[in-house]
C-alpha cells in the first residue's frame, strides 16, 4: 500500500509564459497534518487546484492515496474534503440547506457531525449563506468537509476571517478529531503561528517551488542563529549560510544543516561565537523566501 | 442533491409559468362567455398562446436553469463533489426540459378542456380550419430547440442574460439570414426547426432538429469538461 496520501513528481503549472508551479515534488504522509506555507501567489492554490482536478497539470503526475489526479479524480473526490481559498457558495442557500445539498454526495456522510460542529463554531444554520457575516460563511465550508467524513481533508487558507477564538477552536478539532478518525490534513497557509501549532510536516513554496520539505521538528532542528563576534569574517551566503547580518564585530549567521562545524570553523577563524539558538518557523520561513528573492 | 438544487433555481420560474399557462385559455374563454369569439378564434388563440408560452418558458428556463457555477464563483465548489461534470451539465438540463414538458402539458389540457366545454369541436374553428397534433408537435420541437440552444450558450456564455441574449439573436437573425441567402445564392435554407428539412419526411426532419439540439448541449458539456478553474 502507498503510505503517501499526496505524492508528485515535477508538477508544473504555466499560464501562457507564467511559471505558477515549476515542478514540485510533495510527499505528504497518510494520517499527518501537512502545513503548505507560501506567500500570496506562490503556487499554493494552484497545485491545491491541481490534485482536485479543477485544473490540468501542464507536466509532472500527482497521486493522491495512490490514484492519478487526472486519470482517477472521481475516485480521489470521493475521499477527499475541500475547503476553498474563495469561501463562496450559493448566496440563496441557508447553511442547513448547503448540507442538504451536500450529503448526497457522500455515503460516508455524518449527521452527528454536522450537528456536533454547528454547535461548536456556533453557526447560524437557518440563514442564507449571502446573509452569512465573512467568518460564518467560512466555518459553513468547514462544517460541510468536516461532516463529509473524508480521508484527506484540503484546506486552502482555512482560516480567513476566522476570528481567534474560532481559530483556536478549529485548530482543536483538525488535530484532535482529524487525527482520531486517521485522516490526512494538508493545509495551506500563511498563518505560520497556526501551522506550527498543530502540523507534523511542512512544506514551504515560493515562486512555485518547493523551497523546502519535512518533519517540523526535523526543520526547526535543522536551522540555527549563529551570532560571533570577530573581525573579517566571511559574508558570504552559501547553500548552508542562508543569510549573514553584520553590526560593527557582531556577525549574525542563518545556517542550515550541521550548524557546529560551521561555528566550529568560525571559532578557528578567531571568532567567539556568543549564541547559537534555533529559529521559530516564521523566522525560517522569512529566511527561505528572502534567500530566494 | 443537484437535482433539487436545479428544481430550487427554477420553481418560481416555472410555477409562474405554469399557473398561466393553466389559466390563460379559461380565463379567456370566461371574458368571452356570450360571444362567438372562442367558437370563431379560439383555437387560433389555443394555437398562439401555446407557442408563445412554451417559447417565453424555454428561453427563460434556457437562461435561468443552466449551470451558473463560473457566474457565482461557486465552480471550485461544485466541481469538487465526485460527479462528472457532464452530469451537473446534463442534470440542470434534464430538469429544465422536464419543468418544459410540464408546462406544455399543463397548457395543452387546460386550453384542450376549455375549448371542448366551451366549442363543440375543440381543434377547428370556421375561420383558421383545422388543427393537429402535429401543429402543437412542431411547436414543442422548435420550444426544445430554442431551449437547448439558450441553454448552452448561458453555460458557454458563462451568463444568463449574455445566454438569453444570443440566444435570441439567433433565433430572430435566422428568418434574415434565411432570406438573405435566398436572395443572394437562391439557396432554401431550413428555417426554424418543428418544419420539414429539404424533402426529408417530417418526423425524420423533427428527429435531426432534436438531434442538433442535443448537440448544442453536448459542446456545452465538453466545454464545461475542459474548463479550468
Amino acid at each position: 500500500m502507498n503510505e503517501l496520501a499526496i505524492d508528485s513528481k515535477d508538477l508544473t503549472k504555466t499560464y501562457g509564459s507564467i511559471r505558477a508551479v515549476g515542478g514540485i515534488n510533495l510527499s505528504v504522509p497518510r494520517g499527518a497534518i501537512y502545513g503548505f506555507l507560501g506567500r500570496n501567489g506562490a503556487g499554493k492554490t494552484t497545485t491545491i487546484k491541481m490534485l482536485l482536478g479543477l485544473t490540468r497539470p501542464t507536466a509532472g503526475t500527482a497521486k493522491v492515496f495512490g490514484m492519478d489526479v487526472s486519470a482517477e479524480c472521481m475516485a480521489i473526490l470521493r475521499r477527499t474534503a475541500f475547503v476553498s481559498e474563495k469561501k463562496t457558495l450559493y448566496p440563496s442557500l441557508t447553511a442547513s440547506e448547503l448540507v442538504r445539498f451536500s450529503r448526497g454526495f457522500y455515503p460516508t456522510w455524518s449527521d452527528s457531525a454536522v450537528e456536533k460542529y454547528a454547535r461548536l463554531l456556533e453557526i447560524p444554520m437557518k440563514q442564507r449563506f449571502e446573509k452569512l457575516s465573512n467568518g460564518n460563511q467560512t466555518k459553513v465550508w468547514l462544517l460541510l468537509a468536516l461532516s463529509q467524513g473524508a480521508d484527506l481533508l484540503i484546506l486552502d487558507e482555512p482560516t480567513t476571517a476566522l476570528d481567534p477564538v474560532s481559530v483556536d477552536q478549529l485548530l482543536h478539532v483538525l488535530a484532535e478529531d482529524g487525527l482520531d478518525r486517521g485522516c490526512t490534513i494538508f493545509f495551506s497557509s500563511h498563518q505560520l503561528e497556526e501551522v506550527e501549532r498543530i502540523a507534523e510536516y511542512a512544506g514551504v513554496i515560493d515562486r512555485g517551488k518547493l523551497l523546502l520539505e519535512s518533519r517540523l521538528d526535523d526543520i526547526k532542528s535543522e536551522f540555527r542563529l549563529i551570532t560571533a563576534a570577530g573581525n573579517s569574517l566571511p559574508t558570504q551566503t552559501s547553500p548552508q549560510v542562508l543569510s549573514v547580518v553584520t553590526e560593527g564585530n557582531f556577525y549574525r549567521y542563518v545556517v542550515t544543516k550541521d550548524a557546529d562545524s560551521f561555528a566550529s570553523g568560525l571559532s578557528q577563524n578567531g571568532a567567539t561565537i556568543t549564541n547559537v539558538a534555533t529559529l521559530s518557523l516564521r523566522e525560517i520561513f522569512l529566511q527561505l523566501v528572502r534567500k530566494e528573492q | 442533491m443537484y437535482f433539487w438544487k436545479c428544481w430550487r433555481d427554477t420553481r418560481s420560474f416555472f410555477i409562474v409559468f405554469l399557473i398561466i399557462a393553466a389559466i390563460v385559455m379559461p380565463v379567456a374563454a370566461i371574458v368571452c362567455v356570450g360571444t362567438h369569439l372562442v367558437e370563431d378564434f379560439g383555437t387560433s388563440a389555443f394555437s398562439t398562446t401555446f407557442g408563445l408560452i412554451l417559447t417565453a418558458v424555454a428561453l427563460g428556463l434556457g437562461a435561468v436553469g443552466a449551470i451558473h457555477e463560473f457566474a457565482d464563483k461557486t465552480a471550485h465548489f461544485l466541481f469538487t463533489k465526485p460527479r462528472s461534470r457532464a452530469y451537473f451539465v446534463w442534470a440542470g438540463w434534464a430538469v429544465g426540459l422536464a419543468e418544459l414538458a410540464a408546462v406544455a402539458a399543463v397548457n395543452f389540457l387546460a386550453g384542450w378542456a376549455t375549448l371542448s366545454h366551451y366549442s363543440k369541436n375543440p381543434f377547428h374553428s370556421a375561420l383558421h380550419g383545422s388543427m393537429t397534433a402535429q401543429n402543437f408537435l412542431d411547436d414543442l420541437i422548435f420550444c426544445i430547440w430554442a431551449y437547448c440552444l439558450t441553454y448552452s450558450l448561458t453555460v458557454l456564455l458563462r451568463n444568463g442574460l449574455k445566454g438569453l441574449g444570443a440566444s435570441m439573436a439567433i433565433l430572430f437573425g435566422l428568418p434574415f439570414f434565411a432570406a438573405a441567402v435566398r436572395w443572394r445564392w437562391h439557396i432554401d435554407l431550413p428555417l426554424f426547426p418543428g418544419l420539414p428539412l429539404g424533402s426529408l419526411p417530417l418526423v425524420v426532419s423533427n428527429i435531426i432538429w432534436i438531434l442538433i439540439a442535443m448537440f448544442f448541449v453536448l459542446a456545452a458539456q465538453l466545454v464545461v469538461e475542459r474548463a479550468e478553474m
